[in-house]
């Protein structure tokens, strides 16, 4: 008897998933809250501090054109994120939406661009974070230079961006609780920073105390001015960078309070916030210190891979620690968001079967994805350590390459949106833009970006101008670490083929809603 | 005895301990076993991570999954189940799950690295601790291990003090010794003020004449019927006293909870605290008052 009973369920469903009581909607979000999750993902005064100088450089004085079209895919895009996201929530998202659209190989290599990307991102950031640091040390001990300068010291900037590293998985790897009411003073503060910063950047400009004043201009806002296909291409594919993150507020559905409303306005309101500060500030630093290449000017190459960092001490005066404290908790809070995305489709990877098993492990203790977190960090780690000594501008070659890998994984889920939904293109009027229109759109030009810019990179000049044997650096990160991704990809389905002939994630199209 | 026990449980050393106590207290005690996995829910944990429903079905798959583990090593004449929660904090979940189930006693285990046998409070037990409004019962580290784990509750330990609150715990611990037909044992442990630089010899007289005294008041309260080995525990302090102390495998400590806590919820006072790091055998604290009727728990 007890044989049977072993061998059977026992009586009286054993185990229940349920949500006590007071679960139900406990877990759900505001629209505030949407707004702060949107703006702590796309951290815009670390973003904006890596990506400004790039992209002057590439464009000069347009950059607020290249803000406001580098929106457009972006924005088309994140339509089809979120028709993708309501029709198959995953923790994979562009994994699994592209391997049930296009098959297991496509799917691989979207989750792996994801992957590649948020990896590029991590050292990025935590390389952003140590100069910060140590400038806020510098500001504060009112020491001119000399403790900042040891933030360009290669052995003490990897040694302590290790320990930022290992800070910030340990905070992930036990997903450590920081309250909502923390989040909504770190995002206030670093707005309310930003908007002094360029405000007072405009006082100085009016003062005549500008390092290169240069009056604002009705042709900073026309793309066409930028004169060379090639400039706006590579502008696009940074701006592509500063929005990134933007998308989970359009994503969160059944998360939010009100499914119905509250992703589109939060989404709303974010971009708003977010477009208006990158104008004000993007203006403001144009007009205050110009595109020369000068000591503060814009243009010059030694100050362009973290503008904050040289041109805050000018502008704000004593003030100046303020930018530092406000960069630093934007990387430190959008460090555990950022950490959360590989490691989760790391997780739905393993679980699929399309990376070995040991990425799919939860932590018993902690219900977080312990093992990917951890990989994930490791990766970063040694990355940016590599890194740090082949490139002459490390943060610079890096969210090149960063803003290659968005436009590779972005915009493959967007064909992926295209064609998974195509027995329901014509459903409804909406349908045939937020599954067809849109994400096709969106997808051509992120595809577009994409090879143009890894052609335009093979050029030694591009970017930083760092380059191994007269090949730019940026074209061979991105050639290697798609290279690489399919080797992995055929290593594994040698390994262990089951996800690889679909027996994990089949290929799906939803049939047509519509009654003939 | 009716109820039900609820055991805070996760996949590792200290969730197996908890669970082999949970088994040994529903087994001897005969009530139902529930096992718990507390996770955190989605959108809670920090506001800066975009909740994901998606990740929340799969941790929660990946819970039923341990869970159906986990019950299969539950002997089949216990009535059991298994439950997937979402909670602020383990603690907070496990409560909640307890009122619920309206169970007579939580159980969770010693934390990690703690000294094989020994108890070792980590942050849910503390927490727990402080804001329980059930008995909580600790497993120490290693008790899915011993052999002790399948022996059947022989005694039951009441450490008694004057204190109010003595009278919940003195009854609670004949209600248990009376389920699970285990012996019940008194002792005293009750720390007290001596004015600095008395003499040892003083100290000594003082200290068990308290203890005798707290004894006899105790006896004196046992419901007719009830039979009590009584025993005072001499030593130089309250560790030192319990490592004197003879401890049966199969015994169980009864402690009150300390008269800081907020009535009808848990405190672990200095000296419940003091034994704990000595204790070989599961302890259970007690909330000072008791909430007889469920009306006048706040819900």
């Amino acid at each position: 008897m007890s044989n049977t009973s072993r061998a059977t369920a026992p009586e009286e469903a054993p185990v229940t998933g349920g949500i006590s009581r007071k679960g139900l909607s406990a877990g759900t979000v505001g629209l505030i809250g949407a707004v702060v999750i949107g703006i702590s993902c796309i951290a815009p005064a670390y973003t904006l501090t890596a990506a400004l100088g790039p992209t002057v450089s590439e464009v000069g004085f347009q950059v607020p054109a290249i803000i406001l079209v580098g929106f457009i895919p972006m924005l088309l895009v994140a339509f089809g994120y979120r028709e993708l996201n309501r029709s198959m929530p995953d923790s994979g998202t562009s994994f699994t939406w592209a391997a049930r659209a296009f098959g297991p190989w496509i799917g691989w290599m979207a989750g792996w661009g994801l992957i590649a990307a948020t990896i590029l991102v991590l050292s990025n950031l935590a390389g952003i974070a140590v100069e910060f640091l140590f400038l806020l040390i510098d500001q504060l001990a009112g020491s001119p230079g000399t403790i900042a300068a040891l933030a360009f010291n290669p052995f003490i900037n990897v040694f302590v961006c290790l320990l930022f590293m290992l800070g910030a998985t340990l905070v992930s790897y036990r997903d450590m609780q920081t309250t909502q009411k923390l989040q909504y003073v770190l995002v206030s503060f670093q707005l309310l920073v930003l908007l002094v910063f360029a405000i007072t950047a405009f006082v100085q400009v009016s003062q005549g105390n500008a390092f290169d004043a240069s009056p604002v201009e009705l042709s900073w806002f026309n793309p066409f001015a930028v004169g060379s296909v090639g400039a706006v291409v590579a502008g696009l594919s940074l701006s592509i960078f500063i929005f990134w993150g933007w998308d989970v507020t359009l994503t969160m559905n059944e998360e939010t309070k009100d499914p119905e409303k509250t992703p589109g306005r939060a989404a709303t309101l974010t971009v708003i916030t977010i477009v208006v500060l990158y104008l004000l500030l993007a203006i403001s630093l144009l007009s205050f210190a110009g595109i020369g290449e000068g000591e503060l000017g814009l243009g010059n190459p030694d100050i362009q891979s973290n503008v904050f960092f040289y041109l805050s001490g000018p502008i704000l005066g004593p003030l100046a620690f303020l930018v530092s404290l406000a960069v630093l908790t934007s990387s430190a809070s959008s460090l555990q968001s950022t950490f959360v995305s590989p490691a989760r489709t790391l997780l739905a990877m393993g679980h699929y079967g399309a990376l070995p098993k040991q990425f799919a492990q939860v932590s018993p203790r902690f219900f977080t994805p312990g093992y990917a977190t951890i990989a994930a960090s490791i990766v970063a780690s040694a990355f940016y350590a590599i890194m740090r000594f082949i490139s002459e501008d490390v943060l610079w070659d890096t969210i090149t390459a960063l803003g290659m890998m968005i436009c590779f994984y972005y915009g493959i889920t967007a064909f992926a949106c295209v064609w998974y939904f195509r027995k329901q293109w014509f459903d409804s009027i909406r349908m045939v833009f937020f599954t067809l229109v849109f994400p096709l759109i969106g997808g051509i030009i992120l595809g577009a970006l994409f090879f143009m810019t890894l052609v335009d990179s093979m050029n030694p000049d591009y970017g930083s101008g760092s380059n191994i044997g007269g090949v730019g650096l940026v074209f061979i990160l991105g050639v290697t670490v798609i290279v690489l991704g399919i080797v992995i990809m055929i290593w594994q389905a040698v390994r262990s083929p089951a996800f690889f002939r679909g027996e994990t994630l089949s290929l799906d199209a939803p049939p047509s809603l519509k009654r003939r | 005895m009716s109820g039900a026990i609820v055991v805070g449980y996760t996949a590792t050393e200290s969730g197996a301990d908890a669970l082999a106590l949970g088994v040994r207290l529903a087994e001897s005690l005969h009530m139902r076993l529930h096992v718990v996995i507390v996770m955190p829910s989605e959108g809670r944990r920090s506001a800066a991570v975009p909740p994901e429903r998606a990740y929340e079905a799969h941790i929660r798959a990946q819970g039923q999954e341990w869970l159906r583990t986990a019950l299969e090593s539950v002997p089949h004449e216990i009535t059991r189940s298994g439950h997937v929660r979402f909670g602020e904090s383990f603690a907070s979940g496990l409560v909640a799950a307890g009122e619920e189930f309206g169970a007579r006693m939580i159980v969770v285990g010693a934390a990690n690295g703690s000294r094989l046998g020994r108890h070792r409070l980590g942050s849910v037990a503390t927490e727990l601790l402080h804001s329980s409004t059930i008995p909580v019962a600790l497993a120490p580290s290693g008790a899915a291990k011993t052999t002790a784990a399948n022996v059947p509750l022989s005694r039951v330990t009441a450490a008694i003090g004057t204190r109010e609150g003595a009278d919940v715990l003195l009854e609670e611990a004949v209600s248990l010794a009376a389920a699970s037909g285990g012996a019940l044992r008194l002792i005293s442990l009750v720390p007290f003020d001596v004015p600095p630089g008395l003499d040892t010899g003083a100290i000594t007289l003082v200290r068990n004449a308290h203890g005798d005294d707290v004894l006899t008041q105790a006896r004196a309260a046992l419901p007719e019927g009830v039979n009590a080995e009584i025993e005072r525990a001499s030593g130089e302090s309250v560790e030192d006293a319990v490592a004197h102390l003879p401890w049966q495998p199969g015994e169980v400590v009864l402690v009150g909870s300390s008269r800081l806590a907020q009535p009808r919820r848990l405190f672990l006072g200095s000296t419940a605290a003091k034994m704990l790091h000595e204790l070989p055998v599961p302890m259970i604290v007690v909330p000072r008052t008791r909430a007889h009727d469920r009306s006048d728990r706040g819900y």
